[in-house]
């Protein structure tokens, strides 16, 4: 339980900086953040482009703005939350477990990033 | 802990393991408790030794207990039940020609597909360090938590683990890159910036 307790606190106390630094700064006009190594390597765009700005906006409470920065990022928060909880109830409940890390959907969710890459790149998403 | 009992076609429980003491359990007897994702043979848990008779070896196929509902968190993670019989005991072999040596013969561990759950995907990790770490390596990592998901389906407990594993080598790698590269990325621009 002592475990427990310690990765509980560390996991808040990290999430309350990152929140911090990333509600305080703006990452399209921080220099401090970095920009995305992929895009300024091969100048194509990453599922992940746009993620830092994403949660600022998130942060700052423009669901709009961030969905326009990255819309799966804002589309992938509930469900990674989900996912983590299932992870912690995974003895008491390995059914919630079994559904979400299920072959088809994990699949799909495959099939759904890279079709997320390839038409953000096209269409400048 | 409340265990719940499938012997001779007869389920019973919940009961502790006061209980099980005075049920007259034998080794055929199957057993499922909370966290288990499956029922499984009462030798196969350790901390039950002792709480049943050995019952002689019955050759041919075992009745698989009919999965009851003991609550409302029923195990549904089973793969496949190809009910693996241990092998036969084969005679050994005459050695033949110029004495080539028996082949050994190794006892799988028989089962141990059917009980054990899912090796974790890394599915969180994966689809984390895709969106955050700004590299490519993330859709590895799910790329093989489909793997795992696959072979473990298929029954095949030892690839779902080895891709388990991989996948989250590549988690791992991707956040470590992530890390290095960004601020290495955003000096080169700046200085590209400035010159």
């Amino acid at each position: 339980m002592g475990r427990r307790v310690v990765l509980i606190v560390l996991v808040t106390v990290l999430l309350l900086v990152v929140g911090g630094i990333y509600y305080a700064c703006d990452p399209s006009s921080s220099s401090l953040l970095p920009r995305c190594t992929f895009l300024s390597l091969t100048g194509y765009k990453c599922p992940g482009c746009g993620s830092q700005r994403a949660l600022h906006a998130l942060l700052h409470g423009d669901l709009v703005g961030a969905l326009g920065y990255n819309a799966m990022l804002v589309m992938a928060v509930p469900w990674v939350g989900y996912c983590l909880y299932a992870e912690t109830k995974r003895a008491s409940n390995p059914r919630l477990y079994v559904r979400l890390h299920n072959h088809i959907f994990i699949t799909l969710f495959l099939a759904v990033v890279l079709l997320w890459w390839v038409l953000r790149n096209i269409f400048n998403w | 802990m409340q265990y719940w009992i499938n012997h001779k076609g007869v389920q019973s429980g919940p009961v502790d393991l006061e209980g099980l003491k005075d049920m007259g359990l034998t080794s055929s007897a199957y057993v499922w408790h909370e966290g288990l994702t499956d029922w499984v043979k009462i030798t196969q848990l350790p901390e039950l030794q002792g709480y049943y008779e050995m019952e002689p070896v019955v050759v041919g196929t075992p009745v698989e207990p009919v999965v009851p509902a003991p609550a409302a968190e029923q195990p549904i993670e089973t793969v496949a039940q190809t009910a693996r019989q241990p092998e036969a005991y084969e005679p050994e072999q005459p050695a033949t020609g110029y004495g080539m040596p028996a082949q050994p013969q190794y006892e799988a561990p028989v089962q141990a597909a059917v009980t054990e759950p899912c090796p974790p995907t890394n599915l969180v990790w994966a689809i984390l360090t895709t969106l955050l770490c700004c590299l490519p390596a993330g859709i590895v990592a799910i790329i093989y938590a489909t793997r795992v998901t696959s072979k473990y389906n298929a029954g095949d407990l030892e690839g779902a683990k080895r891709a388990s594993e991989t996948g989250a080598w590549w988690c791992i790698a991707s956040i470590i890159l992530g890390i290095i590269c960004q601020p290495f990325m955003s000096l080169i621009t700046m200085m590209a910036g400035s010159v």
